[in-house]
């Protein structure tokens, strides 16, 4: 039976999970804050025979499932780690190969769960899936998760909510790029360097919003 | 007292009655005497005028004489035949064919000239200005000349070991599985390189964040593992080396600008006395500037291949293909 203290701590995580999820779509955003996954967003939104969800929805779940692996990593595994390593080798050393690994578990549980889709979405989502694993986006939030310390629930969020922010720079990257494709753009300015001034543009404004 | 008083005569046998004097003034000359050959023609005349009843004198003067005229003889014929030889008119020589350059096509020329735009990874091809790769770091980090310093020696360490390790790794898997290897390989690569940067830069290596171990998957060190086609080792150094050349040049540049801009210095040195552009230092200021930068960069080198291209095109405008 739910008391009313139980009920006040189930609200309080969804609200902090929820508000993880929006720190990380808007005021923490991947891309526009920290320009983690430019090159390969730039790449896609040039790229036509790739569409947005073929490859953000591996991003997405990639992301939520090495959220918690990555916490794992950081509460119970580093710190064996740290123990067992010799003096002259520090953890920072072996911490992008400790967060792949997370990810590269996350890629093989979602190539299984993309069994589930139907076989038009699960062929294009598994092509793009190891491209999508291996981005500075996913390792990037896995080390900002364990530089921050957060705890399981944060980290998910913070994960899912990246995933999301990924998607979310992506449709604005890609709208942009369309009224960008103007003739009236000087040919200097086409492709990269446009592109790279309009998400500067966007990052000034979510700077100037957030503070 | 002339000179030729003090001389004492030739004793030798071979010089007898004729004997060679020379002025002090005289130009020294050749004591070469020639001896006309005897012909077996001479030496039979020699032997019937023996028989003839004729003075040994007689005869060797005769024969001396008639060798002189058989030499003199054939001295003629044989100068006369070079002289002939010289004064003919010798047919108009055809100067000799030069040997030709493999003759290319405008097809193969134009094929050669993007080929060498695709291999120059310093400028017509740079992996950040006109590739746009490795832009989380540079964008986030290369804040200052430091900082660049940093990021400059952590690519050198990590980009062509990577691909090289990636490579020799590929070719024992078949090339399957590109991105696992890639990324596990620049993970690997990573230990050795944090220990030497750490060792250069000391505890200045944490200011980099997560920016710093966040380089094993950055584009612009794995970006191989997207092409299916696998290279050599040879290769891959080659073009690790180009690309890190690329790389660097791009990061000290930017990391140079945005300190110029956003504090007035170039590596701690004092150049201006205020900040003309302080948002340089962030990541938004840091999207316009490099956006601003790539811009100039693809004008200069689109207008030198725009050049080079034109440069084909006339020089092949006579070929077809």
């Amino acid at each position: 039976m739910l008391t009313a203290s139980t009920e006040l701590t189930v609200l309080q995580a969804v609200a902090q999970f929820a508000f993880y999820v929006v720190l990380a779509v808007f005021a923490e955003n991947v891309v526009f804050s920290r320009a983690m996954g430019v090159s390969r967003l730039i790449k896609l939104v040039n790229d036509p025979e790739i569409h947005t969800w073929q490859y953000c929805t591996p991003v997405i779940l990639v992301q939520l499932g090495s959220a918690p692996l990555g916490w794992l990593a950081m509460t119970y595994v580093s710190p064996t780690l740290r123990a067992a390593l010799p003096d002259w080798l520090p953890i920072a050393a072996l911490r992008p190969l400790i967060y792949l690994c997370c990810a590269a578990v996350a890629m093989a549980a979602v190539w299984l769960l993309l069994g589930l889709l139907p076989a038009a979405w699960r062929r294009p989502c598994r092509e793009q899936l190891p491209i999508a694993t291996c981005t500075c986006s996913v390792l990037g939030t896995l080390l900002l998760c364990a530089g921050q310390n957060y705890s399981l629930l944060q980290s998910t969020a913070f994960g899912l909510g990246s995933g999301l922010g990924y998607l979310f720079a992506v449709l604005v990257v890609d709208e942009g790029r369309r009224r960008l494709g103007s003739k009236d753009v000087p040919a200097a300015f086409r492709g990269l360097p446009s592109s790279l001034i309009y998400i500067g543009v966007l990052s000034l404004a979510l700077y100037a919003l957030v503070g | 007292m002339p000179i030729e008083q003090n001389r004492k005569p030739s004793k030798q046998p071979g010089a007898t009655g004729r004997r060679i004097s020379r002025r002090k003034n005289e130009p020294e000359r050749s004591q070469t005497v020639i001896i006309p050959q005897l012909s077996p023609e001479v030496l039979e005349k020699a032997r019937r005028a023996a028989a003839a009843g004729k003075t040994p004198q007689q005869i060797e003067r005769e024969a001396v004489a008639a060798a002189e005229e058989e030499a003199r003889t054939r001295a003629i014929d044989t100068g006369a035949v070079r002289a002939a030889t010289e004064t003919a008119p010798e047919p108009p020589r055809e100067p000799a064919p030069k040997p030709r350059p493999a003759r290319k096509t405008r097809r193969e020329a134009e094929e050669e000239l993007y080929q060498s735009i695709h291999d120059d990874h310093l400028w017509l091809n740079n992996p950040v200005m006109v590739r746009g790769l490795g832009l989380a770091p540079i964008v986030a980090m290369d804040i200052n000349g430091d900082y660049a310093l940093m990021l400059c020696a952590a690519a050198a360490l990590l980009l062509t070991a990577t691909r090289v390790l990636a490579v020799a790794i590929c070719h024992l898997t078949g090339n399957r599985f590109r991105a696992v290897v890639y990324t596990f390989s620049a993970a690997i690569v990573y230990i050795p390189a944090y220990l030497i940067l750490y060792e250069l830069f000391g505890s200045s290596l944490t200011l980099l964040g997560v920016y710093l171990p966040m380089m094993v998957v950055e584009p612009a060190i794995i970006k191989r593992l997207e092409a299916p086609e696998m290279e050599t080792p040879g290769e891959a150094l080659r073009r690790g080396i180009n690309n890190t050349i690329g790389l660097c040049v791009s990061i000290l540049l930017v990391g140079a600008l945005r300190e110029l801009l956003g504090a007035g210095t170039v590596f701690g040195r004092t150049v201006l006395h205020f900040a003309p552009l302080p948002l340089a230092a962030q990541p938004a200021g840091g999207f316009l500037l490099l956006g601003f930068l790539a811009a100039a960069w693809t004008a200069v080198g689109g207008a030198y291949v725009h050049y080079k291209q034109e440069e084909v095109r006339h020089l092949y405008a006579d070929r077809k293909h």
